[in-house]
């Protein structure tokens, strides 16, 4: 699913790498989180992943493609297979969670009975089926990244990227989150988590790999944040 | 593009100039008062460019025979008129064709001269040219024949009308091209607005997959419906104020005032107003995106 080979970053010549000699691979099913410190690189490695960056060195192949050699025309193609979830949740505030939801359809070109009828399911998947008409800056956080994981799921992607995902909501909701993160998963979807909180990693007791400075320090099956130090 | 994607951009662009609806007045605004400027000074120039035609196709030489010229001298002038090219249409006005005529023109003022009895008018060629810029040149010439008493073109006033209607074309052109440049200035800049307040949606788009042209698409329409308004109202606005100066021309006998129709100068208008809105609409719209692509 992912494969990183000697991957490195940084984003000027004359700054120190943001990444170095990163090697890991992850396989279709499984749920990783990826923590470390702020400015260890995880942000930096979900946007390789996007493809909103290119590697400076090494290869970085994402469903066997190599994204160094990938066209910029497929980049739209590739971000389809993935659901991004952010700390921020990046919603249209203004809009309702149906909206929301309905967007990330909507720029794949899906039909709009397509629409109709996936969107309410998902929300409904998500707890939110009494909700799809509120709008977004009427709902609180932990009901906002519901739709922000919504919207992540609703084209059935493959993989799914969570940048901080629980960064601003309290530990209760935080959990919420990661479960709703967990049963995508046993469905079968790829799931990354980047956080640096220690209670989740530790509680769910999932593969964790640790980056310090820019590069791996630790890659445990099964990890807690805490043993990674 | 599918007809799915097709019928979204155009309802993301009317819910986008909803959503922004100050702005897109604004937009529209500016578009509408540079446009306006832009076709009020057309439409002059149009006008001028109309009267100085007019008034080249008026431009007439007067060669007086002189009384004393012999029958050759007579039938040389005569047949030097009748070959040269540059002449269109050469008439010859005999002096009692001429006292005809000033008997029309002054009437009863006449009444106690016994004209008919001394003739005081000389014979005379009427010519017309196509070409009324040869006319200096082709009155000097003719005026050293024997035959030729004098000459008579409106001297100075020709080369005054042509000075003054080149240098306001040349103005005009100036003018134009600087509201033009306004223009495209101030509506990229309009837009760009636009597009800087949605840039959280763009962003938000590029990450779920949309491709540019389906992120360019609504804001491209966005920038067409601006730029026909835009183009439209002005347009709209000049009808009625053209309408008006022409009607006032012609409740004040001002004919000599020939001005363009109004149906006319507005279809000549509209061809330009309409695409030259439409057009920097959309390459407003096209060019002010390019920052916010780049995710």
């Amino acid at each position: 699913m992912i494969e990183a080979v000697q991957l490195a970053k940084r984003y000027d010549k004359n700054q120190p790498y943001v990444l170095k000699d990163v090697n890991f691979k992850v396989e279709r099913g499984e749920f990783v989180f990826i923590v470390g410190q702020s400015g260890a690189g995880k942000s930096t490695l979900l946007k390789l992943l996007i493809r909103e960056i290119l590697p400076t060195s090494g290869t970085l192949k994402i469903f066997g493609q190599d994204l160094r050699l990938m066209p910029e025309r497929r980049v739209p193609y590739l971000r389809r297979n993935i659901g991004m979830v952010f700390q921020d949740f990046r919603l249209l505030e203004e809009r309702t969670a149906y909206e929301n939801v309905a967007f990330a359809m909507q720029v794949t070109g899906a039909v709009a009975q397509e629409i109709a009828r996936r969107v309410p399911a998902v929300l409904e998947m998500v707890g939110l089926g009494d909700k799809l008409e509120a709008r977004v800056c009427d709902l609180s956080g932990g009901e906002q990244q519901r739709i922000g994981l919504a919207r992540a799921i609703v084209n059935r992607p493959s993989l799914i990227l969570a940048d901080e995902p629980t960064g601003n909501l309290d530990p209760d909701t935080s959990m919420e989150i990661i479960n709703l993160l967990r049963n995508i998963n046993i469905r079968g979807t790829t799931v990354l988590v980047a956080t640096h909180d220690r209670e989740i990693v530790d509680r769910m007791q999932k593969r964790v790999i640790h980056l310090e400075h820019g590069q791996i320090a630790g890659d445990q099956k099964k990890g807690v944040y805490a043993r990674a130090f | 593009m599918l007809f799915n994607d097709f019928c979204y951009a155009w309802k993301e662009a009317l819910k986008g100039l909803y959503r922004n609806r100050w702005l897109s007045l604004a937009s529209i605004g500016v578009v509408v008062v540079t446009l306006l400027m832009l076709g009020l000074f057309m439409l002059v120039s149009l006008n001028i460019n109309f009267i100085t035609t007019s008034v080249k196709d008026q431009v007439e030489i007067v060669v007086y025979v002189a009384d004393d010229a012999t029958a050759a001298e007579r039938e040389e002038l005569h047949a030097l008129l009748s070959k040269n090219e540059a002449l269109d249409e050469v008439r010859f006005v005999s002096r009692a064709e001429a006292l005809q005529r000033l008997k029309a023109q002054l009437g009863n003022l006449l009444e106690g001269y016994d004209l008919d009895a001394e003739n005081p008018l000389p014979d005379s060629y009427e010519i017309q040219t196509s070409l009324p810029e040869a006319v200096p040149e082709v009155a000097q010439e003719l005026e050293g024949y024997p035959a030729v008493e004098s000459v008579y073109y409106g001297r100075g006033v020709v080369e005054n009308l042509f000075t003054v209607t080149n240098a306001l074309q040349w103005v005009g052109l100036f003018l134009m091209i600087g509201l033009a440049i306004t223009a495209v200035f101030l509506i990229a800049h309009t837009i760009r607005l636009t597009v800087y307040l949605r840039g959280r949606e763009i962003t938000i788009m590029k990450y779920v997959g949309a491709t540019n042209w389906f992120i360019r698409w609504p804001f491209v329409l966005e920038g067409l419906i601006l730029g026909f308004w835009g183009a439209i109202l002005p347009l709209a606005a000049l009808y009625f104020i053209y309408g008006a100066a022409v009607d006032w021309v012609v409740s004040n006998n001002l004919l000599f005032l020939n001005l363009l129709p109004v149906e006319g100068a507005m279809l000549e208008l509209a061809k330009y107003l309409l695409p030259l809105g439409i057009g920097l609409g959309i390459l407003g719209s096209a060019f002010s995106m390019g920052r916010f692509l780049r995710v």
